[in-house]
């Protein structure tokens, strides 16, 4: 049973946001696993991740270069980006990307679209 | 010896005398009747007396000598006495004839003539008297001494003495005579002489009877003697009385004289003979010398007669012919004679003059002498006959012709021996003549006294001796003398000649009066105001006829004015020599034939030419100086042109090159021009060759220069043109022309001046007035002209340039050109107005874009609580949902929510606070400044949207505390706001910015006449816009600053139309911090 429990990482500067994103996502039943920066996510390594989430703007490596380095080492791996700036998510290179929220997000709709991600990738694999 | 010799007599006299002696000696031996007694008459005694009377006494020792010959031969003939006893008796002899002739030379001188009594006495007592003393003496004591004959001397000596003093009176005489007429002619009539034969006839047959012894008394003779010696004087006499000697001696002889007798009668015969020959020769020739005596006395008397007679004569004559007027008057002093002359004078007589019953003086008077005169002389005449005393006196006497004439009469006295007056003679000399030319002289002299004084010059006459002996006035006047003070002529000069000049003058004039030579000198004489002043002194001698100096006369003229004229005149020949040698020009001076005679000093320094050689340079004459110092190609035509103007005296004027001394050439312009004398000669050429290398060079340059500029000035992309000083344009460069498609010549019109051509021509029909306004002010002000307009171009488009013009003014600040440019700026006008377009594009974009930043940010920060709460809260929700409800994490998630919520209020406070000014950034300003700055930033914009702005601040407003970054942003904002708001309306658009003081606040009104406020309520709400792309959030943040100041922010409906913003902000206090 645990096992099956996915893991979605959470990368956000602000603590108040990892709790609350920690607590809406342990309700939903996933394993919510936090972290400060995306330092420090890579240093716990992505493998056993099935969900990333992300804030965009942050102090060192943003929300776009983590998704990019992501992408190389796990190209399957679903990753959201939030922000709180909605200027950013007007911005083009946002543009047509899935899995993009502004803050406040939607706590459903967040919900609906991890687990539609994990979903789709549980099909596909 | 020489004298001895040089008087020695002819040796024919000598010869005569010598003769004479031994016949003397020989007639005495003849007479010695008585022997043993040797000799009764001795005639050479008379002979040698009568020579030595005759001959020179320094020729008495030939004479002597002679004698002595004659008697020592007479001795051996004859005496034969020892030749002792001979030669003493001829001493004595001798000592006798001397003596005899020394008394008689030195009673009677000479030449001893026996024509009167006393000569004849003198003779007789010395020559025959005296001097028979010494030779009797002598001889008689040489027969007593020596025995001759027996003889003592007692009775010898009475024989001696008269035998001598017989021989003396018969011989001497006839010897004078002889040797005194030896060579006169026979003065003796026919009658003299038949006379004289007859005498001697008669006193020979007196002689005869009475000697012969017929007649009993020989002085029968004595008549005829006597005859003859008166008749025929000295002469008679003496030849009578050599003629008696004669007989006697030949009747002694022969024995027949009554001399002649026996022994003891001889001695008593020989007396008597003796004494009858001594008689009557001292007879005779006293009767003679008497004779002589009363012929002379009758021959002089006779002509005293004759003598008086002449004079008398000549004295009429003159008392006649003497041009004077002789008259005699008696006692009483009525005339008795005229003269000739008078008479002719007169032309009347004393006859025709007398008029009876008057008296003749005053009748002659009246008559003859001239009215004015006749009173005084009339009275003068009655003086002097009354006192005795001469009179004098010059009156006018009436000629026979009528004309009066001076005459300068007198009259004397003749008295006899008693003082009595006999006589008055009176005499008048016509001295008409005299008198006039005296009154002439008198005229001429006084006005030559006057000449003198007046003439300008100081005329001063010295005697010979140097002393000074007339000064003329003006000397005195000029040199501030006296007479008194002229007397050495030394002292004079001293004081009067300058110092210098002194030793000078003093030794020329010295010179002068030794010599006779004229004295010229100037020297400086001193005036009596004390200055010296040049003067030229002459000095001539007038001398008399015999060349002797009878003064000096000396001129002095002032020359100081001369002196001075000719200092200034050396002076400024000095300074001409200097101006010739020093004008950086050469000149030069040819003669008519063109050949070089004088070259200035920058000539010679030009040519390398040494002054001191320049007569070398002088003689090289024109052709060489051409060949040598002109450039060859200017040679020949530089020749020429001097040719035709020496040949034409035309002006010459030509550029040349002219070699230097160092050999390069240089361009000089060369002119020369003649100068001609009165008769239009030329006499000299005067040239100039002005070196203009410099010159053509800087020349050269400067077109070259202007050249250039010309072309930068055509090059430059700039329109330039150029008016006088009173606007009208005088240039225009190429650019410009072209520009305009006008030149010069197209703005010539009759009816409007070039600038107004111009302007109509070129400029925008909405631009004309102004321009021509601005133009005409600085013009007329001399203020630079700035302005922008547009133009019209050559292609009929208009385009905007900026026009500036400049005076250009001279020294004095006189305006003498203006020099304009324009700029075409139409372009940049164009990109500035689409600048400024996208400026304010920018501006509105960027403002909403620091809105978006502003609001991007308040979101994120508020953005990031809110999405950890919505996060939570659905976490809760879930908790809450799933069965069995997870309380303790939905407990723990809601107090997350909280503590989220309460951290998005809190970030909604920090906005807040951070909209909200601190105080510190206040001070206390006025608001006036911040108005007009927010003014002058809105301008342009307001230009640029027509929009004209009002602003009006009252005077004096108190300062307010404010941030004023953040007030201009209000005034800003609502300014923006009104103009925003009448962007649509027609019409004109005015935002008027109004500030005053309203109680303790300033009130600013910003009031605009748009559309006007639909909602004033509503409108300070933040997000609250009725513009398309505002975002709502100015008048509300307006609102939030005023009142942050402590003001108010509201709106108000404007009448009749638009809005009007109203915001007040508090007066300062002092206190306040």
């Amino acid at each position: 049973m645990k096992k099956t429990r996915p893991i979605v990482a959470v990368v956000d500067d602000d603590p108040r946001l990892l709790e609350s994103l920690e607590e809406l996502l342990e309700s939903a039943g996933y394993a919510a696993s936090c972290f400060p920066s995306a330092g420090h996510l890579l240093v716990r390594g992505l493998a056993d991740l099935d969900v990333l989430i992300t804030d965009i703007g942050m102090p060192g490596t943003d929300g776009f270069e983590l998704r990019e380095i992501v992408k190389k080492a796990r190209p399957e791996l679903p990753v959201f980006l939030v922000t709180g700036r909605h200027e950013i998510a007007d911005q083009g290179r946002a543009q047509g990307i899935s899995g993009f929220f502004r803050k406040p997000f939607d706590a459903p709709t967040l919900l609906a679209a991890i687990a539609e991600t994990l979903q789709k990738s549980k099909n596909g694999g | 010896m020489t004298r001895v010799w040089s008087y020695r007599p002819q040796l024919l006299h000598l010869g005569l005398f010598f003769a004479a002696y031994i016949l003397g000696c020989g007639f005495a031996q003849a007479l010695a009747i008585v022997p043993g007694t040797g000799i009764s008459i001795w005639p050479p005694s008379g002979l040698f007396i009568a020579t030595l009377i005759l001959a020179p006494k320094q020729s008495w020792r030939w004479w002597v000598l002679v004698g002595c010959l004659g008697e020592l031969f007479g001795n051996i003939l004859w005496f034969h006495s020892p030749l002792p006893a001979a030669v003493l008796i001829y001493v004595g002899n001798a000592l006798g004839a001397m003596v005899g002739a020394w008394l008689v030379n030195r009673a009677l001188g000479r030449p001893v003539r026996l024509e009167t009594l006393r000569e004849v006495l003198v003779f007789v007592v010395l020559g025959a008297g005296a001097a028979p003393v010494v030779s009797a003496t002598v001889g008689s004591a040489t027969l007593a001494w020596f025995g001759i004959l027996s003889q003592t001397f007692l009775g010898a000596w009475p024989l001696w003495w008269i035998g001598d003093a017989t021989g003396v009176l018969i011989v001497a005489p006839l010897a004078l005579v002889v040797i005194q007429n030896w060579n006169s002619k026979a003065e003796l009539s026919a009658a003299r002489w038949i006379e004289a034969c007859a005498v001697g006839l008669i006193l020979l047959g007196v002689a005869a009877l009475s000697l012969g012894g017929y007649l009993p008394f020989s002085y029968i003779i004595m008549p005829p003697l006597l005859w003859a010696a008166v008749r025929f004087e000295f002469k008679g006499a003496a030849v009578t009385l050599a003629l008696l000697a004669l007989v006697t001696a030949i009747f002694t002889i022969s024995g027949a004289s009554q001399f002649a007798g026996n022994a003891e009668n001889q001695r008593h015969s020989q007396i008597m003979l003796q004494l009858f020959l001594a008689i009557s020769a001292f007879s005779a020739l006293v009767v003679a010398a008497i004779s002589r005596q009363h012929q002379l006395a009758l021959l002089t008397l006779r002509q005293s007669v004759e003598a008086l007679r002449d004079r008398e004569r000549e004295l009429s004559q003159i008392v006649n012919m003497v041009p004077v007027h002789i008259r005699r008057l008696t006692p009483e002093g009525e005339p008795t004679f005229f003269n000739k002359r008078l008479v002719d004078f007169f032309g009347l007589d004393l006859q025709q003059l007398n008029r009876p019953g008057t008296s003749q003086l005053v009748a002659n008077i009246e008559t003859l002498v001239h009215p004015d005169d006749a009173p005084s002389l009339l009275q003068a005449v009655r003086h002097a006959v009354a006192t005795g005393e001469p009179y004098s006196m010059k009156y006018r006497m009436r000629r026979a012709d009528g004309v009066y004439r001076w005459v300068d009469g007198r009259a004397e006295p003749l008295r006899d021996e008693g003082g009595k007056i006999l006589q008055w003679y009176a005499i008048s000399i016509d001295i008409d003549d005299e008198v006039r030319a005296h009154e002439a002289l008198r005229d001429r002299e006084r006005e030559l006294s006057q000449l003198v004084d007046a003439l300008p010059v100081h005329v001063w006459s010295w005697t010979p001796a140097g002393e000074l002996a007339y000064v003329n006035k003006r000397s005195l006047a000029d040199l501030g003398l006296s007479k008194a003070n002229l007397e050495d002529a030394v002292r004079v000069a001293q004081k009067l000649v300058h110092p210098d000049d002194a030793p000078e003058v003093l030794r020329a004039s010295a010179n002068s009066l030794k010599t006779g030579d004229v004295f010229m000198m100037r020297y400086r004489r001193r005036w009596k105001d004390g200055n010296y002043r040049w003067i030229e002194a002459r000095a001539q001698p007038l001398r008399d006829q015999d060349g002797a100096i009878v003064h000096w006369y000396q001129v002095s003229i002032d020359i100081e004015d001369e002196m001075q004229a000719q200092e200034a005149l050396r002076n400024r020949e000095r300074e001409f020599s200097q101006l010739v040698d020093m004008v950086p020009s050469l000149l030069w001076r040819l003669s008519p034939t063109g050949e070089p005679t004088f070259f200035n000093k920058r000539m010679m320094d030009f040519f390398g030419v040494d002054p001191r050689e320049a007569n070398k340079l002088d003689t090289s004459g024109r052709v060489a100086i051409i060949e040598s110092a002109i450039h060859p190609d200017d040679s020949a035509e530089m020749a020429k042109a001097l040719n035709r103007s020496l040949a034409t005296g035309k002006r010459f004027s030509m550029r040349y090159r002219l070699r230097r001394a160092d050999g390069v050439y240089r361009w000089v312009d060369g002119s020369a021009e003649p100068l001609r004398d009165e008769s239009g000669r030329i006499v000299q050429w005067y040239g100039l060759s002005h070196d203009i290398d410099d010159q053509l060079r800087a020349e050269e340059t400067l077109r070259e220069s202007e050249r250039q500029l010309r072309r930068l000035v055509d090059a430059l992309p700039t329109l330039i043109w150029a008016a006088a000083a009173d606007g009208e344009p005088i240039y225009l460069n190429r650019r410009l022309a072209e520009y305009v498609g006008l030149t010069l010549v197209d703005l010539d019109s009759p009816d409007a001046s070039r600038l107004q051509m111009a302007i109509q021509n070129s400029v925008h029909p909405d631009d004309t007035a102004s321009v021509g306004q601005a133009l005409a002010h600085s013009f007329t002000t001399g203020e630079t002209f700035t302005m922008k307009y547009r133009h019209r171009r050559a292609d009929g488009t208009y385009r905007w340039i900026i026009g500036r013009a400049e005076p250009l003014r001279d020294t004095d600040g006189t305006i003498q050109q203006w020099y304009g440019v324009s700029f075409d700026i139409d372009d940049d006008v164009r990109t500035q107005e689409e600048l400024r377009r996208t400026q304010e594009r920018l501006a509105v974009a960027s403002q909403a874009a620091s809105l978006a930043e502003l609001s991007a940010s308040i979101a994120h920060e508020v953005n990031q609580p809110l999405a950890a709460i919505v996060a939570n809260s659905h976490a809760c929700h879930r908790w809450l949902s799933v069965e069995p409800p997870n309380v303790e994490r939905a407990t723990t998630v809601a107090e997350r929510i909280i503590r989220d919520a309460n951290a998005a209020a809190d970030i909604v406070s920090r906005i807040r606070a951070l909209f909200r000014q601190s105080p510190e950034t206040r001070n206390s300003t006025t608001l006036a400044s911040v108005i007009t700055e927010a003014g002058g930033l809105m301008a342009e914009e307001g230009a640029r949207r027509r929009v004209r702005m009002d602003i009006s601040v009252e005077n004096n407003l108190p300062p307010v505390t404010l941030d004023s970054v953040q007030i201009q942003q209000v005034l800003i904002n609502l300014i923006r706001n009104g103009m925003d708001a009448m962007d649509l309306i027609a019409g004109e658009k005015v935002l008027e910015v109004q500030a005053r003081r309203v109680g303790s606040e300033v009130q600013t009104e910003i009031i605009d006449c748009g559309r006007g406020i639909g909602s004033p309520d509503r409108i300070f709400e933040p997000f609250f816009t009725t513009k398309q792309h505002g975002m709502g959030m100015g008048l509300a943040i307006c609102r939030s600053i005023v009142e942050a100041h402590g003001g108010r922010l509201w709106a108000e409906e404007n009448e009749p139309r638009g809005a009007r913003f109203i915001f007040t902000l508090p007066i300062a206090t002092k206190a306040a911090p």
